[in-house]
């Protein structure tokens, strides 16, 4: 015991240094809290598969600046085009991919421009 | 209008698939020439058809035609090199070439709406037909696993263009003649 305690007292530097490496930390939580909470949440990142002739998932929610990514895995190439023209991915050739950071809060279906068969719908809120 | 039944009549039976006995379904070998072919034979059709036709709906299908049916050409070939798999001739593969080559005959000598019709026409059978063979034959009958997906993973290309060319086909029904 009489060791233990001495080896205690024995590193003048550990409980400074402790001390300070504690109010660090405080530090940076506080900030990181400060950063993440209320409106700055930072955004999310959603994937839309488009294979088999299909947009998937087919429907997708996200949060105003969520950004969401159309990833062609068909052979040849899609597009996403949003019917309103809110936004317009053009062609995305296989194995390629487009990202659209989600803007004006509202629904939006959906198309292929290139196959009138393929359909989504990306709502914003 | 009887010629134009007539001309249909034989399209559709040569675009037809010859049966394979269930016991001899076509080999992997085989299979690759059908799907190298029948993918041939329809970019034929649409660059053809994309020179001659005035609609711009005709126009825009021909070139998906092309440009999706040579995207799934290129994948069959990159598999067929990985797997050291030369594709060989078979009667079915024979047949589309020849289907193929006198729907090509019979569009040249056609132009304007009888054109449009025609093309639209034939590419409505020719994917019921690659749908129903990719069904009962193709599919079924693929021993390398992955030929057996690449042949799942393009059938809903097939099922969308035939959609895309019935629809077509009945807008231009309505248009009149």
């Amino acid at each position: 015991m009489p060791d233990g305690a001495g080896r205690r007292r024995g590193d003048p530097g550990g409980n400074p240094r402790w001390g300070t490496s504690g109010l660090n930390l405080g530090v940076v939580a506080a900030l990181v809290l400060a950063f993440s909470g209320g409106a700055g949440a930072s955004p999310t990142t959603y994937t839309v598969v488009i294979e088999q002739m299909r947009f998937n998932p087919p429907a997708l929610t996200v949060r105003r600046g969520d950004h969401v990514t159309w990833v062609n895995k068909d052979l040849f190439p899609h597009t996403a085009s949003a019917n309103s023209k809110a936004f317009d991915s053009r062609s995305i050739a296989p194995d390629a991919s487009w990202t659209y950071v989600a803007g004006q809060p509202g629904t939006y279906p959906y198309r292929c421009d290139l196959h009138p068969t393929m359909v989504g719908i990306l709502t914003v809120r | 209008m009887k010629a134009i039944h007539a001309a249909l009549f034989s399209a559709l039976a040569l675009v037809s698939f010859p049966g394979w006995a269930q016991s001899t379904g076509p080999t992997d070998p085989q299979i690759a020439a059908i799907v190298v072919t029948a993918n041939q034979v329809d970019i034929d059709a649409g660059k053809l058809a994309e020179s001659k036709t005035k609609s711009a709906d005709v126009k825009a299908f021909a070139q998906r035609m092309v440009t999706d049916h040579s995207g799934v050409n290129q994948a069959a070939v990159d598999l067929v090199h990985k797997l050291g798999v030369t594709p060989q001739e078979n009667p079915t593969s024979q047949s589309l070439k020849q289907g193929g080559d006198d729907n090509l005959t019979k569009l040249k000598a056609l132009a304007g709406k009888n054109f449009d019709r025609a093309y639209i026409d034939h590419e409505v059978t020719y994917h019921e037909s690659v749908l129903d063979a990719l069904d009962k034959t193709l599919i079924p009958s693929a021993q390398n696993a992955e030929l057996k997906a690449l042949l799942v993973k393009v059938r809903p290309a097939f099922v969308a263009h035939l959609e895309h060319a019935r629809h077509l086909q009945a807008e231009l029904g309505k248009s009149g003649a």
